[in-house]
């Protein structure tokens, strides 16, 4: 099993790369799984996704192989609902699919869908996938996730929550004098600043709520370990020209934080050199112009790119640079251009 | 004729993210400042490290009268509602108590509304030049560099439907926003939009729950990171391709050049057609020796084409 987990900033090509990655090892053979945040609608088509259902087989037409490519959706509120359905008791989890801090919690995992990732890494397991490609939110959840597995757990292990949780339904009144001095005084205080009302509802929740995150954190737990294995799983960061030197330091900074090792950086976006045209001295003055421009920002990338290749050989040991595509190419054949790309960097290391 | 200042205008730049809201920001920011209005800058971007991608470095050799004008300040609610327990609170040490109990944290995390409503009520005390920092100042312009459509509809929505469900201190505060909000002379919205794909359909998306939802309706939409030529009349380009010759075309470099403008032009009309509100075409700056220098590149083409935004 190898995971490869992409991580960048927001507009920088993620899903495509992600997805073009996962095409590229199905082409050699392997059986892959790629998930998805939020891919563009011909993608979306392309890789026959549905509204967060499960993965999906992608039909590839001609482009035969051994091995086959999955794709599924992560959405972290379509995940998070399946899990109340899974954890909960039917008639807890009606309460708490209506309740309105379920739908904020539901909204503040916006950004979230790595969480959603682990059950889904557990499931992929299970199915014999042998590489899996996991597309991250542009946030500060792609880590956080890493961090915190456990993180419904810490929601539902304060032991006001706990106690209230299990005492909640039939001792509404008298919670509080059960409680130790210091945390009435604390709770007192939270409920006034925040309003009573507001308090009332949280706890209410989290009364419902926690057998079901307690089930869900668990198996966090255990396939969160899987990541934090180098043998297992590689991390990918994508940039473009314009971001790249301040995104490949704040990531490094984060994977060597966390102790992971390091995989690959890929400079993606990158404007294809413009060559001297025949008729761009004696055009019209527009026509030249139009040309300079094209070529002044193809520059810039490649010089971006240079600098690059120069300043972190030693810290990414894997580094590519893909060219910006013209657009207007139907979502599998525009990742299938891009695979080919990718495989084609795989043959000649850089070293310039 | 009023004694009272008019209110300071609050522009707002949203849209998905990646497509320069901060860069535009920092830059409609800088060209108010060099013509001597006092501009803030506010950003809410949850990474702050990775948000500002510029750097104003070197202003004060360039422009030195616009640093006594602009400021660029972020804005954490989670740290804005800290400041509330502080000043409720009356020992520091019982405040940090409750501040660092993990009741407190969770409550703030998932409580609907409130991290919304705290930014925006800060937003507003900015704006009204009413903060009670120390070195809080009256500013003729505020620029909020807006958090990616997603969360940023959510602020929106939030300071709409805040009594569905907020009780306590915080509904009052929900109420006086709505107002503030309510204003469309005072309050512009400037949807960002690139010419690919996700960024429009998401862009006029956007403008949808905008206007129909929330009443907000935008001031213009950016086209933001355009290639020459985008925003002129196709038989302008035409004329342009035209000086190359017939056998220019068989170049590939050429041929990105013209696909390139076909799909963008494409997606150009589909805002058009999709957001209602004028457009502002903002052409990508193909080449700048420093950060600034792209800044001033992005003010002027805002100047031409947003005049009276603020």
């Amino acid at each position: 099993m190898h995971i490869r987990i992409f991580v960048g900033t927001g507009g920088v090509g993620k899903t495509s790369v992600a997805a073009a990655s996962a095409l590229k090892a199905a082409l050699e053979g392997k059986r892959c799984l790629v998930l998805t945040i939020d891919p563009a609608q011909r993608l979306r088509t392309a890789l026959n996704l549905g509204q967060g259902g499960l993965e999906q087989k992608v039909d590839l037409g001609s482009l035969s192989m051994a091995g086959g490519l999955w794709a599924g959706l992560l959405d972290a509120g379509a995940t998070l609902d399946r899990a109340v359905h899974l954890y909960g008791e039917p008639e807890q989890a009606e309460t708490v699919l209506k309740h309105p801090v379920y739908h904020s919690l539901r909204q503040s995992m916006a950004g979230m869908q790595e969480l959603m990732a682990i059950e889904r890494i557990d499931q992929a397991i299970t199915d014999r996938f042998e590489y899996l490609f996991i597309d991250t939110a542009p946030s500060r959840h792609a880590f956080e996730f890493l961090d915190k597995p456990e993180f419904f757990a810490e929601l539902v292990s304060i032991p006001l929550l706990r106690f209230v949780g299990k005492t909640y339904k039939w001792l509404e009144g008298s919670i509080l004098s059960n409680l130790g001095r210091k945390s009435v005084e604390l709770y007192a205080k939270v409920e006034e600043l925040l309003g009573a009302n507001l308090v009332r509802q949280v706890l209410d929740f989290y009364s419902v709520f926690r057998t079901i995150a307690e089930g869900y954190a668990d198996r966090a737990r255990r396939t969160s370990r899987l990541l934090h294995d180098p043998g297992i799983t590689s991390f990918t960061v994508v940039t473009t020209p314009f971001k790249a030197i301040r995104d490949a330091n704040y990531f490094l900074g984060e994977l060597d934080k966390r102790k992971f090792s390091t995989g690959t950086l890929i400079v993606n976006r990158i404007w294809p050199e413009v060559a001297a045209m025949p008729a761009e001295g004696n055009g019209s003055g527009r026509a030249g112009s139009l040309v300079t421009w094209y070529r002044s920002v193809s520059e810039a990338h490649h010089r971006t790119w240079d600098r690059i290749s120069g300043e972190f050989a030693s810290r990414f040991p894997t580094m590519l640079a893909l060219p910006e595509l013209a657009r207007d190419v139907d979502g599998l054949s525009a990742l299938n251009q891009i695979a080919r790309q990718l495989a084609a960097l795989d043959q000649q290391p850089i070293d310039d | 004729m009023s004694m009272f200042p008019p209110p300071t205008p609050v522009v707002i730049f949203c849209g998905k993210g990646g497509v320069g809201k901060t860069t535009l920001s920092l830059a409609l920011g800088l060209r108010y400042a060099r013509a001597g209005r006092c501009v803030l800058v506010v950003s809410s971007h949850p990474l702050p490290e990775l948000a500002v991608s510029i750097s104003l470095a070197g202003l004060k050799e360039r422009y030195p009268s616009a640093v006594a004008n602009l400021f660029v300040v972020h804005i954490d609610p989670r740290e804005i509602l800290g400041n509330k327990v502080r000043q409720q609170i009356p020992t520091e040490f019982l405040a940090r108590t409750v501040l660092s109990s993990r009741l407190y944290q969770n409550l703030v995390e998932v409580a609907p509304g409130l991290k919304e409503i705290a930014f925006l009520a800060r937003l507003r005390q900015l704006a009204d030049g009413k903060s009670q920092d120390a070195d809080a100042r009256r500013y003729d312009l505020l620029i909020w560099d807006a958090p990616a459509s997603g969360h940023f509809l959510q602020t929106m929505k939030v300071s709409r439907n805040f009594d569905t469900y907020l009780s306590g201190p915080f509904a009052v505060l929900g109420k006086e926003l709505l107002h503030f909000l309510s204003d469309t002379g005072r309050i512009r919205i400037l949807p960002v939009a690139i010419p690919e794909e996700m960024s429009v359909d998401e862009t006029i998306e956007m403008c949808g729950v905008l206007k129909q939802e929330l009443a907000m309706p935008p001031a213009a939409f950016i086209c933001n990171m355009a290639s020459p030529l985008l925003s002129a009349p196709e038989d302008v380009y035409q004329e342009a391709c035209g000086g190359f010759g017939p056998e220019c075309a068989s170049f590939p470099d050429f041929r990105f050049i013209l696909e390139r403008h076909t799909v963008e032009r494409k997606l150009l009309r589909r805002l058009c057609d999709g957001v209602p509100a004028p457009p502002c075409v903002v052409e990508r700056v193909p080449r700048y020796g420093s950060d600034l220098e792209l800044l001033d590149g992005l003010a002027e083409s805002l100047g031409r084409n947003l005049s009276d935004v603020a």
